[in-house]
């Protein structure tokens, strides 16, 4: 291979049985050159069969036309935060590359239907898949969030990898006290270098929630059913991801979404009227502390005692229990479930020195532990659930962000509703 | 009008043939219904979102509308279609018994197979796919076949998923139905050196031998279809789409080739056929660059170990030759064996009494028969034809009974030999002579006709044809 030719270059690769033309593309092994052929297919070729590669042609750059965008007056002004979930992309048909897009002008240049909604600002905070984040990154978001609220921006999209998309959502709602402008969280379960991505119709959808609302919350935008025509808005605390691939994949936990956005019409319905909406409230931050440790565990059957007892280096545990109580397994019954005992020791051990929270696998409804003995049990040993119906990650984040801000009221806090993370009454309505 | 010389006016003509493989979807475990007959349970409205950086790639006109708004409604049956062609789920493993038919292919196609199969993603808004490209590998390249015109050469043989059937369309939607989308598909490209019209109907015809000859491709209309690349001198390349029948193709590219003649200016589109053979404009033609990595698709090499065992099948032609030698056979029933896939020697083996030739019609003449004149759609077991022969072979029947007995077998009733007996020789040569007798005037053929109406496959009219010879 000669030693300047790059991917994108033209090149000849002569082989024992004739010569390939074609743009040098990167390879995936180190055992194959992979070049893109003239009909547009990648063809990759085992080095040992290479004879020569001979450079033909360097790739030629053309530079990109920048043209400025004007803001109109009269019409909000966003600010789009990427923290990684691409939104938009570019697909390169030369080298195939997809390249993410995060500018003003070509956000808006490939979405031109933002153009009569928001006047756009964009900004790349972070560029990472969304399992990858930590409290660190919440606190992040958070300040990026109050240098735009300082400069006067109506309204923040933030695009965010899906998988932990609620957790973050979570995360900011108990950051963000006193928010008065939408914080909306984005995301695509399609790609957007595809022409079917989903990402252009959440984003449009959100930049029109906040265009032709005064809601001042933190939500997340997402797709309502498998089309393309409507999303809903999501609240930040009572949201999950409920499917590993479909379009729909987030829905709310234990109560209504707050609203429906239509993609194709100028209608937005007001399912729950339950937000905050702007009244010149004050933002202030309380962040997480960055250096805790909170655990978050499931029980399952056959479990043994030292899976519990290796939180006892842990600030919080929240337990992922099974059914209304979010049961573990602590009641020795026969000769097979000695370890159970164990187990009731190790949490009666832990709950002592540290906050366990109580929250079910079974993801919709409320703990109530009262109704079962192994409930009464866990109550009586301190672990805190009482009538929560927060989903196990919404948990988490409360735990982390109460041991954080207010760290002698833990137990006090955890069950008095903060950010809307509670529900008082359960409605027939708020089920799958 | 006169005829049109082909070498005088520079015509070039390659081919694009696609064939449906008769296996489950390309990325998913679907069953490969291409029309699905179960009810359809899913309505989903979509719409695509215009590429960026795409101008003159894709289809402009599909481009135009998906600006103006343009949506799709894609209707699907839950038999049929899963998360996977509904785009809710990314793309599972590929099929393997897919791969190797392509494999099959391309080493057929005397192409040299690629060390790796890395699938791209074809960028398609039009709404056939519902993710907004068609997934395609490039399996082989570098082929060639012989013809009676000399070497063609296959420049690739690809595998890619079938795209969705379009149902209706207006100003606002278009409706596609997902049945067939993601059925495995093979894609041969020949390069533009066909000679003629002629010759590109022999070449289409070869190249869908060879992909029948592997018997796994579907079979009916519509499952190989045809694309035709031309230009003459001076004239941009048209593409004309969607021939199902072979026979169209002459004079399609002659009407074609006439209307490029008179026109002079144009720019690349391409064209329908239409049903008397004329085309019909289509679409803009898309370049060839709108592909890049399909990255939800882990490479597949394409090993040592894996190509020795991809066996080769004796192509239906020659097949039928070797039948044809063997058994001597009349070339349309060595074909129609072939076709069928039916083993003749071991029918030969079992049946030794009978004539290659008559279990070969009784195979695959008579149920073809039975359906046309007595509009019985029945499909025959192996048992059905066995008991039919085995008949035969023991001298029990005649054969002139045996579209009879099929028929029976056909209507659901057990057939009763009895009355397929072969009539006793005495008794009927008593039979026509009285009836000679009786019927001076008559003429030997509706002699004939009697006794055969009264002898109703009981009878071998050879023999009745003998005797009626021997006693005039």
């Amino acid at each position: 291979m000669p030693k300047d030719a790059k991917g994108g270059d033209f090149v000849e690769i002569t082989k024992l049985d004739g010569a390939i033309r074609g743009t040098l593309m990167p390879s995936h092994s180190k055992d194959t050159i992979v070049v893109k052929l003239s009909s547009g297919y990648n063809l990759a070729i085992r080095k040992g069969k290479i004879k020569k590669i001979t450079l033909l042609k360097k790739l030629s750059k053309q530079k990109k036309e920048r043209i400025g965008i004007k803001h109109k007056k009269g019409l909000k002004t966003v600010t789009i935060l990427h923290t990684g979930g691409t939104i938009a992309s570019e697909v390169d048909y030369e080298t195939g590359a997809v390249t993410p897009q995060f500018s003003p002008e070509e956000i808006t240049s490939m979405f031109p239907e933002l153009e009569n909604l928001v006047n756009v600002k964009s900004r790349l905070i972070s560029n990472m898949f969304s399992e990858d984040m930590n409290f660190s990154h919440y606190n992040n978001i958070a300040q990026e969030i109050e240098r735009e609220v300082k400069g006067k921006v109506d309204g923040i999209i933030i695009s965010h990898g899906t998988d932990t998309l609620h957790y973050t959502s979570a995360a900011l709602a108990f950051i963000l006290e006193d928010l008065d402008i939408p914080v909306i969280l984005v995301g695509a379960q399609r790609s957007s270098d595809r022409a079917s991505t989903d990402a252009k119709i959440n984003l449009i959808c959100a930049a029109k929630f906040i265009a032709k609302t005064d809601f001042s919350e933190v939500a997340i935008c997402m797709h309502e059913n498998m089309e393309d025509e409507t999303c809903l808005i999501l609240p930040a605390c009572k949201t999950r991801k409920l499917h590993s691939s479909r379009r729909d994949a987030f829905k709310p936990i234990n109560t209504k979404p707050w609203a429906r956005v239509y993609f194709n019409e100028d209608k937005i319905d007001v399912v729950d009227n339950r937000f905050r909406k702007k009244e010149n409230r004050k933002l202030k931050l309380n962040l997480f502390n960055e250096k805790l440790k909170i655990g978050l565990l499931k029980s399952h059957p056959n479990m043994i005692a030292d899976e519990i007892k290796r939180y006892e280096r842990f600030d919080g545990l929240v337990l992922e229990g099974y059914g209304i109580a979010g049961n573990f397994p602590i009641n020795e019954t026969d000769e097979f479930t000695k370890e159970n005992t164990k187990i009731y020791n190790e949490l009666k051990k832990l709950a002592n020195k540290i906050p366990v929270i109580a929250s079910s696998q079974t993801i919709f409804g409320k703990i109530n532990m009262n109704v079962y003995s192994t409930g009464r049990k866990l109550q009586e040993i301190g672990i805190i659930g009482g009538l929560s119906d927060m989903t196990a990650e919404t948990a988490f984040i409360k735990l982390a962000w109460l041991l954080s801000n207010h760290p002698k009221q833990v137990k006090e806090l955890f069950m008095h509703n903060l950010r809307g993370e509670l529900s008082l009454r359960l409605s027939d309505t708020a089920f799958i | 009008m006169e005829k049109i010389d082909y070498e005088k006016i520079g015509f070039k003509c390659g081919l694009e043939v696609h064939a449906q493989l008769e296996t489950h979807k390309l990325f998913c475990k679907c069953p490969s219904l291409v029309n699905d007959p179960n009810k359809t349970d899913i309505f989903i409205q979509r719409r695509l979102r215009a590429p960026a950086g795409e101008t003159g790639h894709i289809d402009i006109a599909a481009l135009h509308e998906l600006k103006k708004g343009k949506s799709f409604i894609y209707e699907a049956k839950p038999t049929s279609s899963c998360l996977v062609e509904l785009d809710e789920s990314p793309p599972e493993s590929l099929n393997h018994a897919a791969l190797e038919t392509a494999l099959q292919i391309a080493l057929m196609l005397n192409c040299q197979v690629v060390d790796e199969v890395i699938f791209m993603r074809k960028t398609v808004i039009d709404g056939s796919n519902t993710s907004g490209f068609q997934r395609t590998a490039l399996i082989g390249l570098n082929g060639y076949i012989k013809t009676s015109k000399g070497r063609i050469a296959i420049a690739t043989v690809c595998l890619e998923e079938e795209s969705a059937k379009k149902i209706k369309e207006d100003s606002k939607t278009t409706t596609y139905s997902l049945d067939r989308l993601g059925v495995p598909l093979i894609e041969i490209a020949t390069d533009a050196s066909i000679k003629d019209n002629e010759h590109a109907k022999e070449v289409a015809s070869f190249i869908g031998m060879v992909i029948r000859s592997t018997g796994r491709s579907k079979r009916g209309l519509g499952t190989i279809r045809q694309d035709v690349n031309i230009s003459i001198k001076g004239s941009s390349r048209v593409e004309i789409k969607g021939f199902q029948d072979l026979r169209s193709i002459p004079e399609a590219i002659d009407n074609e080739v006439k209307r490029l003649i008179k026109l002079k200016d144009h720019k690349p589109e391409v064209r329908k056929v239409n049903l008397d053979f004329t085309t019909t404009f289509l679409r803009p033609m898309p370049g060839s660059a709108r592909l890049y990595p399909e990255t939800d698709i882990k490479e597949i090499q394409i090993t040592k170990e894996l190509l020795a065992k991809i066996s080769l099948p004796e192509l239906i032609d020659e097949k039928a030759l070797r039948l044809e030698k063997e058994y001597s056979l009349n070339p349309y029933l060595a074909r129609e064996l072939v076709k069928s896939n039916i083993n003749l020697s071991q029918y030969k083996i079992k049946f030794s009494n009978l004539e290659p030739s008559l279990i070969a019609s009784i195979l695959t003449e008579m149920p073809k028969e039975i359906k046309s004149r007595f509009n019985l759609d029945y499909s025959f077991k192996e048992k059905d034809f066995y008991f039919v022969l085995e008949a035969i072979n023991q001298n029990k029947v005649p054969k002139d009974s045996a579209l009879e007995i099929l028929v029976e077998i056909a209507k659901g009733k057990e057939p009763n030999l009895d009355r397929y007996k072969k009539a006793d020789d005495e008794e009927l040569e008593k039979y026509i002579k009285e009836l000679v007798k009786k019927n001076k005037e008559l003429s030997t053929n509706a002699l004939m006709g009697e006794i055969m109406k009264e002898y109703k496959g009981k009878v071998d009219g050879k023999k009745v044809m003998q005797i009626l010879k021997r006693l005039r």
